[in-house]
């Protein structure tokens, strides 16, 4: 996660509050909030090779597929839920979207913008696009669900999601006038703020 | 590896759960690896049902090495170059600590079906005993499969601030109506066996040998998994040459047979039965009013939680519900779900999945 984006993140985050990380990779951003925010952090992922990552790093993490136990995580007393850069990789990312709001009482949610003018361009050469938040080939990206910022929030709008705050990232990895002005278009990735 | 055998003798007297006492008890121990002078690097090994204190190595005149000697060893997954690993044999067992089979000092003679219900917590306060007996104050691990993640996940509840964390693998909170029927027919097996004598084989001068094989027979499928027996068995016809008995047609049948009555010389019905009934009763939520999530709230041990998928006999739902119960509580733990070949039994056995989190788990800080 770029250092802005986790900054952000961070910040979003209360103390001490209690955070399940769905799809948390290798632990890192459970570990930060643990270290600066005294999280009582939980990390759900799927990839053995993450999940011994986790575990080796001291984090608490629970092998399972997100698309299926999900809603499983109900009730479980989380302040916030994150899901990072995992969102596009579900089966179901509406029905994840509807859980994930039941899960915790904010959602941290963080995507890349398939709307980027840089993937655009790689469209309008006839070639899958790809960037440094989307490096993977086409045949062996985990990516199954890709949206651009509006695409998403249309889909908060359908859904009544509250989006209660938001930045938009450039290419950079900083937040910028452009990306701000025309996020879809200028804009690498997104962060949510959702209740 | 250094290796040391060791009966230990306990004079004081012990409560059981179950109210009764023994006024004393020996605890047959193998340890290996060395205690470093700070007593920080202890792991407490836990075995299943009919596991016993030898979890290492071969010992001279055996051919085959204990029960957990793919993860046990110099650079092995719990490495004895850095741990120093205590293994012992539970109290009610039949291979040196005091049970059915050992001499009651008040009867002068063995205990046979007088020794007393034993649990799962009793064994916890025993190994208690055996931490104090050798000055550690803390295990960096206490790990178990089955009945001996029970123990474990027990140990973590009875002394949270003993144990630093815990293996719970292939193993329950509570077992199924389901696993208690299965333990019963095996019990059943054993007491109607003609030389079972209600328990009192031993002052007869006869052995249940028979029950015990067929019990042994009917638990060892359950801790195999289906496509386990498929692959190594199928339906081969077993050579005529090495055919255990005249009426065997299939591999699968000659394998058993030879298992039960490998089983029914080493073990003793008494001990089959007591443990059985401690796996049944295993319940810690049953003092805090069935709510596990209380149960767990005053652990400070990390758990890691794993399940095989191949295991039907205790399926990963069982570690899941432990797993869940646990982030409920807010306390540190982890769930791996693992590819293993044995069913119930891949606990035992070495896989890279497996070894990984294990080894991740017990080496991992903060």
């Amino acid at each position: 996660m770029d250092s802005q984006l986790q900054s952000i993140v961070l910040d979003w985050i209360p103390s001490n509050s209690k955070v399940v990380d769905f799809g948390c990779g290798d632990g890192t951003l459970l570990k930060t909030l643990i270290k600066k925010k005294f999280v009582t952090g939980y990390g759900v992922e799927n990839d053995p090779e993450k999940i011994n990552d986790c575990i080796a790093n001291g984090i608490s993490v629970i092998q399972q597929d997100i698309d299926i136990s999900i809603q499983n995580y109900k009730g479980m007393g989380f302040d916030v839920a994150v899901m990072a850069s995992s969102i596009q990789c579900l089966r179901r990312p509406r029905n994840a979207m509807r859980n994930i709001l039941q899960v915790a009482n904010e959602c941290v949610i963080t995507l890349p913008n398939f709307g980027n003018w840089e993937l655009r361009l790689g469209i309008l050469n006839g070639k899958m696009p790809s960037s440094a938040q989307l490096p993977a080939k086409w045949y062996e990206t985990k990516n199954l669900h890709l949206c651009t910022i509006a695409d998403f929030e249309e889909l908060c709008r359908e859904e009544s999601f509250t989006i209660k705050k938001k930045v938009y990232i450039n290419r950079a990895g900083k937040s910028s006038w452009l990306a701000s002005r025309f996020p879809n278009l200028f804009a690498a990735q997104a962060v949510y703020l959702i209740g | 590896m250094k290796t040391v055998s060791e009966k230990i003798t306990f004079d004081s007297s012990l409560t059981l759960e179950s109210g009764q006492v023994l006024s004393g008890f020996e605890l047959m121990t193998e340890t290996y690896g060395e205690l470093n002078s700070d007593k920080t690097n202890a792991v407490l090994v836990c075995h299943a049902f009919s596991g016993n204190h030898h979890a290492a190595g071969i010992k001279d005149g055996d051919k085959k090495p204990g029960w957990w000697d793919e993860i046990i060893g110099d650079n092995k997954t719990i490495d004895t170059t850095k741990f120093y690993v205590v293994s012992l044999n539970n109290i009610g067992g039949c291979h040196g600590s005091s049970g059915p089979v050992s001499i009651s000092s008040e009867l002068g003679k063995p205990y046979g079906a007088s020794f007393p219900e034993v649990s799962v917590s009793d064994w916890v306060k025993t190994q208690k005993m055996l931490a104090d007996h050798l000055g550690i104050n803390c295990w960096e691990m206490v790990a178990g499969g089955s009945l001996g993640g029970m123990q474990a996940l027990q140990w973590a509840i009875s002394y949270p601030e003993k144990v630093k964390k815990a293996a719970i693998i292939a193993a329950s909170s509570k077992i199924s109506a389901q696993n208690i029927a299965l333990n019963e027919v095996a019990r059943e097996i054993i007491r109607k066996d003609q030389n079972f004598h209600n328990g009192e084989y031993l002052a007869q001068g006869k052995l249940p040998t028979k029950g015990l094989k067929a019990a042994r027979m009917l638990g060892h499928i359950t801790y195999l998994s289906e496509s386990n027996m498929r692959k190594r068995f199928g339906r081969k016809l077993q050579d005529p040459k090495n055919k255990v008995d005249a009426g065997i047609n299939y591999e699968v049948e000659n394998y058993l047979q030879y298992k039960g009555e490998q089983f029914a010389k080493s073990f003793d019905a008494n001990s089959y039965i007591l443990m059985t009934k401690a796996m049944d009763s295993f319940d810690p939520a049953k003092d805090f009013d069935n709510d596990l999530v209380r149960c767990l709230q005053g652990i400070q041990a990390k758990l890691l939680i794993a399940s095989f998928d191949s295991d039907w006999l205790f399926p990963k739902e069982y570690g899941l519900d432990i797993q869940m119960s646990a982030i409920k509580a807010g306390i540190d733990s982890s769930y791996v779900e693992l590819n293993g070949d044995y069913g119930h039994d891949s606990f035992l056995f070495y896989s890279d999945q497996y070894a990984s989190a294990l080894k991740n788990f017990l080496n991992s800080n903060g």
